[in-house]
């Protein structure tokens, strides 16, 4: 898979599941009158608001989350995280599952899928959670600087700024936790959109889906 | 200079603000001279815990071939090896009942076993797995009453009458899962779709394919409900489409 397939379906539901929830708390709540105009359309309205290049975008910082959060959801499932590294994927993991529904709530119909995860252990191990948190943090941070120049609407601008200090908060947090210094650099460099899918590819994390289908004649005892 | 002074400025004004909670703020002309920052496009709830789920399950296909073992460490007893496909040549789920760490580290799984006696466990090595899937459904069937029934969060969302192995061949009691569907074949005896499970007839050990037990349509409707089969579970055709839209692979299977 070249990169984040946005036609892999999800069999697991629970961000959809959680993204419904949330929304529609939302858009039902009582503290809407202050949000700006683009939230003040109904959800259609709102992604047809958006321009190609913004969609574009939205699309690949989802493509982040999702990934997040299905990493920080299995290892808090797993119960195998533990202690102050297992606080912080409770934390974050619900931050990043907000984060996914927030870019579903806007980008509606037009929001990629959610691809499916392979961690291949990974959040069942102290040590290798906490490295891979690391890197996933940094990369998030990275990504959402790379895309910063290109966004067009300011209210998408201000919400990726919003997003991107929160990842960058994220990302100390998982070094401090790791035993790694949290802010060594004066200068942050920014990751391309073609550095950071091969970073995630070069994972493995990224799979299709389970072949568990087949035109074949039964063998069963009938 | 200037702009050292301006920002200074600015910096004190929103920290006296800030201790003030409100009245003031916005009251520097420093802040003033800047426009406000656009409403963010992005709607973000206050981030929620994973509710906890009862009736949630986890499966996952085997990454490769692999020998199940009795406990969680390489030098264990082999209980079962198991293959990377099932004989229907899709991917092999495997149920997955707990993990464990052995003492370097490595991450075993406690895994349903398709292999008679049914009910079997063992582990493997969590690098045989692949990714995990997690299922809300559960399909119990009951002998007794001839009927199946599909659950979805604890809750019947689906019933109906089926056909269950004669007495000579029963329908084996226990737990287990679904593990693949067929479709789009021509044997008018299984229906339009057959769903396979890890269930085994503990009589047909030599049937051709290892002796699964399935769930599919039929030719002969009149027969159901009733005790028909060499221990599959039959449904009418209408009846196994309906169920064919509504459960997904790895839904664990109680047949009581």
């Amino acid at each position: 898979m070249s990169e984040l397939d946005p036609h892999v379906l999800d069999a697991d539901g629970a961000l959809a599941e959680a993204h419904a929830g949330l929304s529609r708390a939302q858009l039902l709540g009582a503290g809407l009158a202050a949000t700006g105009a683009l939230l003040a359309l109904p959800r259609r309205a709102r992604a047809a608001q958006l321009s190609k290049t913004d969609t574009d975008v939205l699309n690949y910082a989802l493509s982040l989350e999702y990934l997040q959060a299905a990493f920080y959801t299995e290892a808090e499932r797993s119960k195998a995280i533990r202690g102050k590294a297992g606080e912080a994927a409770k934390v974050v993991g619900a931050v990043e599952r907000a984060h996914v529904a927030a870019f579903l709530d806007l980008l509606g119909s037009k929001a990629v899928k959610r691809p499916r995860f392979d961690f291949q252990g990974v959040t069942e191990n102290p040590r290798k959670f906490l490295k891979t948190a690391v890197a996933f943090e940094d990369l998030a941070v990275a990504a959402y600087k790379g895309q910063a120049i290109r966004i067009e609407s300011p209210a998408v601008v201000s919400a990726a700024l919003g997003i991107h200090t929160v990842e960058a908060r994220h990302a100390a947090w998982m070094r401090h936790l790791y035993g790694i210094k949290p802010a060594v650099n004066a200068f942050d460099a920014p990751d391309s959109k073609k550095q950071v899918l091969a970073l995630v590819e070069d994972t493995g994390f990224v799979v299709d889906s389970p072949r568990v289908k087949a035109k074949r004649k039964p063998g069963y005892t009938g | 200079m200037a702009l050292a002074i301006a920002l200074a400025g600015g910096l004190a004004a929103m920290a006296a603000s800030r201790e003030d909670a409100g009245p003031r703020a916005g009251a520097s002309p420093q802040r003033g001279a800047l426009p406000s920052p656009p409403a963010p496009a992005l709607r973000i709830a206050r981030p929620r815990p994973l509710p906890a789920e009862r009736h949630l399950t986890r499966w996952a296909p085997l990454r490769r071939a692999v020998v199940a073992r009795a406990r969680p460490a390489a030098g264990a007893r082999p209980v079962a090896s198991l293959e990377r496909l099932t004989p229907e040549g899709t991917e092999h789920p495997v149920p997955v009942l707990g993990r464990a760490a052995d003492r370097a580290g490595r991450v075993w799984l406690r895994v349903g076993l398709p292999v008679l006696p049914n009910g079997t466990t063992g582990w493997i090595p969590r690098r045989a797995a692949g990714q995990y899937v997690l299922v809300r459904t559960r399909l119990v069937v009951d002998r007794a009453a001839l009927r199946l029934t599909l659950l979805r969060r604890g809750k019947p969302i689906f019933a109906a009458r089926v056909g269950i192995g004669e007495d000579r061949w029963p329908t084996p009691a226990g737990e287990y899962l679904v593990r693949n569907r067929l479709h789009g074949y021509d044997s008018p005896m299984y229906g339009p779709v057959a769903f396979g499970t890890s269930a085994r007839s503990p009589t047909l050990t030599d049937w051709p394919a290892g002796g699964f037990v399935g769930i599919h349509g039929t030719d002969r409707p009149d027969l159901i409900p009733g005790r028909v089969s060499h221990g599959c579970i039959r449904m009418r055709n209408a009846d196994i489409l309906r169920l064919a839209e509504l459960m997904p692979i790895g839904t664990p299977v109680t047949i009581r």
